[in-house]
């Protein structure tokens, strides 16, 4: 049997005025099951934690419990007093008695009967607890970041200065996301590509980043600290290396494919570079419109090439990769606008989405920076903007707000009067949610100086009468239905988490939510963690978010991930569930009900298995196991058992 | 196949020619309609301005004598008789306590309400059950040259719970005049209000939408229009009445049941009492494009 | 007569409703003395097994604390608590003994006022129950 050595703080006057701590002393010191008891003024203090690391020398205590403030406050004092004192940290246990009893009760009497319950129940826990050393587990100490935009960028960026090796995985041709698409930025109106191709180039030229492009994770295996990823990347047929994007290949290429990066209003070939600012700057070969890799069918490009770069033999590669943590930065795409058929896009050529509008705007656009509507190239002199296309309409689109659509859709107005000045451009909002640094300022600006008419209400249908769009209204403020000829419409489409991501949600074992936005560990506190450890959350992946917001977002993840991957160990609290696996009868009820991936079960020998590393020790599992061989280390069934039965049984 | 119809009380007297035009097709299509025995008024739309059970019950009472006739289905012409049947059979089937007390309250009708009716459109049995292709080869007269719009108004497409169609962009009218050989533009206000009541108590509002819709039909090209609703079919050709004395560059234009065209195409011959219960006269454009 | 002290347990999670019982502490919010704290990491660690247990063992009530929906530092755990709850309460009703007898409520760690109204007014109830019978006897 342990021998116990109870503890028993006066806190001053704080315990002692409600608690007879002398008292409880003498009863604690009459038990049989009790070596050692007494009371002192503070225990917490220096005296105080001498007279335990005394009492356990000179008594053999092998236990200790320390009847007093809550643990939040000096569980880690006495923890490492009796470690000091050569016990396991885990042999302490700390009875409560001021903060849930001497301070919530004023009848002495009760509340010494009270207190004596806690230390009572503290007693039998302590009997029962094991000696517990942290579990760990070797680390690799590299990260891996899903994804090229914005938000990936900068977090790659951020963990490969500190010093750590960074994979980066972006599934298209370049990096740039669709920030490298955006002509200028709210609210600075700074042009989007000037502040990120030097971003770009830094993370190409950095020794400790990997960029692989055209890729995309299939697989991942392992846990936090050692995940092992597999990686495909598609077949290379122009290598980056030797490519030097003279652009003669292009040049005689007879295949025309419209252009992503000009959300389909320019052209490109099927090889191509995908903007001129590219990384890796090179050309690509897009294999699903190329004519044929045989030289009959066309090799014009490779007969072309002189830097002889153009390989038509080159074949897909899959690799894998081990790294200690993983970053999903997979961005957004926008709501699918052939959903809103009232609005007509595809019918009418001058119904554009917003981001087809920043490519009109953008110097790099297919307009070279004029805006000229798609249709006749003519310039619109009176543009609608139509906000919430898709959002904030839970009945039949999204319930969601997108966040950065009132802000981009004024700018997009604002932009337009500066290169139309006698251009008139209407804004359909449901409200203005300006929320963010001179955002506000931004908004009211627009409205007194450059003649942004804004009109609250939804737009119900949009049609063409000859060369005009018309724009049927209600304006909500004045209950009158609106009627606009415009040149143009701009929607601006609700964000959606980007195509595909569902797919790499279910590739990773990672939560989203029922829009398919990625989960964060908890929504205030643990806003760039998932709910796998080791996997981590960055931009607008995990709910729509601007560029600030994304490169804040970036920046704290990559801490988190620095964090991770300081120590080549990774250190784990013990205080996790275990298997007895002779009691375990492999029903796998304890599978379904971990949150974290932790359990799982051995095929071969049907008994579940827990991950030490994943577990968060939160017991639900052990509730739930049937058989009882599901245990928490030092809390146990039988010991929440003892402990039921002292509080049970009272002072009789 | 013998479709079972409910024609309410408008094809019996203002819309007869909607009527007769629609047996005409029916019958040409072998899916002749036979009206339904003892029918009474729907309740027309008022009946839905209200919580209030008791307004229903003309509605209900038509499904319980159908029920009772053994007809599984019961189609409708009306926009509004379809809207209102369909609306009133929900409001009391969604709720219990709602069935029990209508059922308490009609304990004397043959029948206690169930609600197997299934109370369907005519345009969406011509789309599902025979199909726009199928349709096509029956045309025999086909309505070439005709240009027309179709105009859904309110009662087709909303709420969208009973819509027959995309409630916000819908294509049965133009699937259909497309079907029997016309020209359908879409035009903008082809799912606009045609002012329906107010036909009563502010009728310049009326006036004012046939001016705009009828001119919106036009700009896009149509010659005329085609509905099926009493109600819109009043408000924008009789109104034109009105119209043209407030909106002197007003140019009038015919408002057709779409069974008129179907009658049309479908072999059978214009019929001249059809005519008379049309305020702009129908014929001349008939005349010109060669269907009568 | 002496008035009837009811035997409560508490089981608490450590990361809400055990901080709000700190709070009324420290906000020294006065509550009655019947109800002793075990502390859990979750809310999901308690087994319908040990509330079974602490009323067979003699207790007159039992209270469960659980961070509020979506606040569960385990993501689910308090769902799980809750539906766990909801079958055992017919389970007891089944035994003979009040399904009041055991409450669940979502106490945050801010709500320390809300911990100790809830003590009062918990303890209150189980004193007008009165004690648990012993045996096999089925209450009202």
């Amino acid at each position: 049997m342990k021998r116990i050595g109870v503890f028993i703080c006066h806190c001053g006057v704080n315990i002692k005025d409600t608690v007879d701590v002398e008292a409880l002393s003498e009863f604690f010191m009459s038990r049989d099951d009790i070596v050692h008891a007494e009371d002192y003024m503070f225990l917490c203090s220096d005296p105080g934690q001498k007279i335990i690391k005394k009492a356990i020398a000179e008594h053999k205590l092998d236990g200790v419990v320390v009847a007093s403030c809550s643990p939040t406050l000096h569980e880690s004092t006495f923890q490492n007093a009796i470690e000091e004192a050569g016990l396991n940290k885990f042999q302490m246990e700390v009875a409560n008695i001021r903060e849930q009893c001497s301070w919530v009760h004023n009848d002495k009497p009760a509340g010494t009967r009270k207190a004596s319950l806690i230390i009572g129940a503290s007693i039998e826990k302590l009997k029962l607890n094991e000696s517990l050393e942290p579990t760990s587990a070797p680390l690799t100490r590299r990260a891996m970041v899903i994804g090229g935009g914005i938000a990936g960028i900068q977090t790659a960026l951020d963990i490969a200065d500190a010093g750590y090796e960074v994979v980066m995985v972006e599934k298209k041709p370049s990096i740039g996301g669709h920030m490298i698409q955006l002509s200028e930025t709210f609210p600075t109106l700074d042009c989007s590509q000037c502040i990120l191709t030097p971003k770009m180039v830094q993370l190409a030229k950095h020794p400790n980043i990997t960029l692989h492009v055209n890729s995309e994770v299939k697989d991942i295996s392992g846990f936090v600290g050692n995940f092992k990823v597999t990686v495909e990347r598609k077949a290379q047929y122009v290598d980056p290396d030797l490519c030097n994007i003279c652009s003669d290949c292009s040049t005689v290429c007879p295949v025309l494919v419209p252009s992503e990066y000009d959300e389909g209003l320019g052209w490109r070939r099927a090889i191509y570079i995908p903007f001129p600012q590219a990384i890796p700057a090179s050309f690509t070969l897009d294999i699903d419109n190329c004519l044929g890799l045989s030289p009959i069918a066309c090799g014009k490009c490779a007969e072309k090439c002189e830097a002889n770069a153009i390989n038509y033999d080159a074949s897909p590669t899959t690799f894998e990769v081990e790294v200690g943590a993983v970053v999903v930065a997979t961005g957004y795409d926008l709501y699918p606008v052939e959903n809103i058929a009232e609005y007509g896009y595809g019918k009418y050529p001058d119904v554009v989405t917003s981001l087809q509008f920043e490519r009109i705007l953008s110097a790099t656009g297919p307009t070279g920076g004029v805006v000229r509507r798609p249709s006749d190239g003519a310039e619109p002199k009176e543009v609608v903007f139509i906000q919430c296309c898709g959002s904030r309409d839970p009945e039949h689109h999204l319930s969601y707000c997108s966040k950065i659509c009132c802000m981009y859709s004024l700018k997009h107005a604002k932009l337009y009067k500066h290169k139309v000045h006698d251009g008139q451009p209407y804004i359909f909002y449901i409200d203005i949610r300006a929320g963010g640094k001179r955002y506000e300022e931004f908004v009211q600006q627009a409205i007194s100086e450059e003649n942004v008419l804004y009109t609250r209400g939804k737009v119900a249908r949009i049609f063409n009468e000859g060369d005009k769009m018309v724009v049927f209204g209600m304006d909500t403020l004045t209950g009158k239905k609106v009627e606009i000829r415009a040149d143009m419409v701009v929607l601006a489409m609700a964000v959606v988490p980007s195509y595909g991501s569902d797919e790499l949600a279910k590739t990773l074992k990672a939560g989203t939510d029922k829009h398919g936005f990625f989960n964060e560990a908890h929504p205030k506190l643990r806003p760039v963690e998932s709910l796998q450890a080791g996997l981590f959350l960055a931009g607008a992946c995990q709910s729509p978010k601007d560029i600030p917001d994304a490169v804040s977002q970036a920046s704290g993840t990559a801490a988190k991930v620095m964090v991770l991957l300081s120590s080549d160990r990774i250190l784990h609290s013990p205080i996790i569930a275990t298997v007895d696996d002779d009691l375990c009868s492999g029903c796998g009820i304890c599978i379904g009900t971990c949150p974290y991936g932790a359990r799982e079960m051995d095929l071969l020998t049907r008994v579940a298995l827990v991950n030490d590393i994943l577990c968060e020790g939160c017991g639900a599992c052990i509730a739930a196991c049937p058989s009882g061989a599901a245990q928490q280390h030092n809390l146990t069934d039988d010991q929440i058992a003892n402990m039921i039965r002292v509080i049970a049984l009272g002072d009789e | 196949m013998q479709l079972p119809y409910y024609p309410g009380c408008t094809l019996k007297n203002h819309a007869k020619h909607f009527e007769d035009s629609a047996i005409a097709a029916m019958e040409r299509l072998d899916m002749p309609l036979v009206e339904m025995e003892d029918w009474v008024c729907c309740g027309t739309v008022f009946s839905m301005s209200s919580d209030d059970l008791m307004l229903q019950v003309a509605s209900i009472r038509n499904l319980v004598r159908a029920e009772h006739q053994n007809l599984s289905e019961l189609i409708v012409l009306c926009s509004m008789c379809y809207n209102t049947l369909r609306r009133a059979s929900d409001f009391i089937l969604s709720d219990p306590e709602n069935l029990d007390k209508v059922r308490k309250f009609m304990y004397l009708e043959e029948k206690p309400f169930d609600g197997t009716v299934e109370i369907l459109h005519l345009l969406s049995v011509l789309r599902d059950r025979i199909g726009w292709e199928e349709l096509g080869r029956k045309v025999v007269r086909p309505l070439a040259n005709l240009k027309v719009g179709g105009y859904y108004g309110c009662l087709l497409v909303r709420p969208e719970k009973y819509a027959i169609d995309d409630f916000e962009a819908p294509t049965i009218i133009e699937d259909l005049l497309g079907a029997l050989g016309a020209t359908a533009s879409p035009y903008p206000y082809r799912l606009e209000c045609c002012g329906a009541y107010q036909t009563v108590t502010n009728k310049d509002v009326t006036v004012q939408r046939t001016y705009e819709l009828l001119n919106s039909a036009r700009n896009a090209g149509c010659e005329a229009i085609v509905t099926s609703c009493p109600l819109c079919a009043f408000n924008l050709d009789q109104r034109q009445r009105e119209t043209i004395e407030q909106f002197p560059d007003f140019d009038p234009m015919p408002v057709f049941y779409f069974t008129e065209l179907m009658a049309l195409a479908f072999g059978a011959n214009w019929d001249p009492e059809w005519t008379k219960l049309h305020f702009v006269n129908p014929e001349p454009i008939l005349r010109d494009k060669g269907l009568i | 007569m002496k008035e009837f002290e009811p035997k409560i347990v508490c089981f608490l999670c450590q990361w809400c409703t055990y901080a709000g019982a700190d709070l009324a502490g420290t906000s020294r919010l006065k509550y009655p003395p019947n109800g002793v704290v075990i502390k859990t990491l979750c809310s999901s660690r308690i087994d319908p097994q040990h509330i079974l247990l602490a009323f067979t063992e003699g207790c007159d009530g039992v209270f469960i604390g659980g961070c509020h929906p979506g606040d569960c530092h385990y993501q689910t755990g308090n769902y799980k608590t809750q539906r766990r709850i909801m079958l055992l309460k017919t389970t007891l009703e089944q035994l003979g003994i009040r399904p009041d007898r055991l409450r669940l409520e979502w106490i945050s760690a801010s709500e320390g006022r809300k911990f100790a109204e809830t003590m009062k007014e918990f303890t209150a109830h189980i004193q007008e129950l009165g004690p648990l019978p012993k045996a096999n006897l089925t209450e009202e």
